[in-house]
């Protein structure tokens, strides 16, 4: 059977873009069309006694979705491939077999289930479910060795992730000074939840779009010194996005400018690099500030 | 006469406000979902110009611009392409589908990435269709 059309379902825990990514191969195979779909479950935005329905909270989860799938998107976009995507408040199962009905996928991809033994065992699993309900063959993706990594080359695919900081640019002219090493550079900012309050997706996608223009301009010095980039914006905390974004776009190493915090600071609470680089199963490039905090 | 604008965006909230921007300028405003819809409503409402969105379901945006511009029927409708997707990556994907599908077909001469203010799509608009 030919695979033209991927359903690609994620609650963006344990299917990423890697997972995406180790399916392209199946182009060959005649794929042409992935579709994204994200669920948010109803009890993340339902009522709660005083507070009604959680709006602002449904639209930070959509958009946070929609800025992943448009980063995603743009990757399979570029590579000619045609990609849609959904981002619904509902219920995982019926939602998927709305989509099916609408798309008409040849594949569906989902992450294997979170829900305990004990809630299995009441209602069953999510992939039980859904091979009870549909005739779509069902791909059940899970990480064989969870970050076993190992990078070949260590310049050919660094992520650099920066923070706008003063030793974030000196980390620009740093990675300039590599260019001959450097194979593909992707450029990340991570956007904190914080910041996307608003009760209107204009007010959340006004945010990714300064972000996103601002990594584009930095993408294009990168190219004009010769370097081939590429941005995307994540949402959330830094040290988790970052490591995530690590692992999708299946980094060689992580450059980040090192903490501007005080040194006693540091050693209370830590700092994003200084975790990544001690808990990460990557290959750190720490690129110190000026001057010397103590 | 009032001319007619075609909107093809799957979010009802950016539907409903270039629908409000189009009200309030006198347009007549048409919806579509997805870019299926949107090819249907265009070949059954003969839209002055179409605003259309990237990232949707059922059809995306590239296929569609793409479509309209290699058929000789809709070639000169003009369209604003109004989406969060960088115009970087839509001008990659014009290029990939270039060498696989061939033939060049032509840039849009409105990008506008999301949000804008409802001054700057009416500008776009205007400067479309007047």
């Amino acid at each position: 059977m030919e695979i033209r059309k991927i359903l690609f379902v994620t609650k963006f825990e344990d299917l990423c873009y890697d997972a995406l990514n180790s399916l392209l191969s199946l182009q060959k195979a005649f794929l042409d069309h992935v579709v994204f779909l994200n669920v948010i479950e109803r009890d993340k935005v339902s009522m709660r006694r005083g507070k009604g329905y959680l709006k602002e909270e449904e639209v930070k989860l959509k958009e946070m979705a929609n800025i992943r799938f448009i980063d995603w998107a743009e990757n399979l976009f570029e590579m000619g491939l045609e990609v849609g995507a959904y981002m619904e408040v509902s219920s995982l199962i019926p939602e998927i077999l709305r989509v099916v009905e609408k798309e008409s996928p040849d594949l569906i991809v989902i992450g294997h289930s979170h829900k305990g033994v004990l809630e299995q065992l009441y209602t069953g699993s999510e992939v039980t479910e859904l091979i009870r309900r549909i005739t779509v063959p069902i791909l059940v993706f899970k990480h064989m060795v969870e970050d076993k990594i190992v990078p070949e080359k260590l310049f050919a695919r660094p992520l650099f992730a920066t923070n706008w900081s003063e030793t974030g640019e000196k980390a620009v002219e740093y990675i300039k000074d590599m260019k001959n090493v450097i194979g593909e550079i992707h450029i990340m900012h991570v956007v904190k939840e914080a910041a996307l309050k608003s009760s209107d997706t204009h007010g959340v996608q006004k945010v990714r779009k300064v972000e996103r223009k601002r990594l584009d301009d930095l993408c294009d010095e990168l190219e004009d010194a010769g370097i081939n980039a590429r941005p995307h914006v994540y949402v959330g905390d830094p040290q988790k996005e970052i490591i995530k974004a690590a692992k999708e776009y299946q980094a060689s190493m992580i450059i980040l400018g090192s903490s501007d915090k005080a040194a006693i600071l540091e050693r209370w609470v830590g700092s994003v690099s200084k975790n990544i680089a001690d808990k990460s199963i990557f290959p750190c490039l720490l690129i110190p500030g000026d001057k010397i905090n103590c | 006469m009032s001319k007619k604008v075609l909107v093809v965006d799957d979010d009802p909230d950016v539907r409903s406000f270039v629908v409000t921007v189009l009200e309030e300028n006198l347009y007549i405003p048409l919806v579509a979902r997805d870019g299926v819809e949107g090819l249907e409503m265009i070949e059954k409402a003969s839209p002055d110009l179409v605003i259309l969105d990237v990232l949707m379901p059922r059809g995306s945006g590239i296929r569609l611009y793409r479509h309209l511009k290699t058929d000789p029927v809709f070639k000169n409708l003009p369209v604003i392409m109004f989406t969060g997707i960088a115009l970087r990556s839509f001008l990659k994907s014009q290029k990939a589908l270039d060498e696989f599908k061939g033939g060049k077909i032509p840039m849009p001469e409105i990008y506008l990435e999301k949000p804008v203010e409802p001054e700057e799509l009416v500008r776009a608009i205007q400067k479309k269709i007047g």
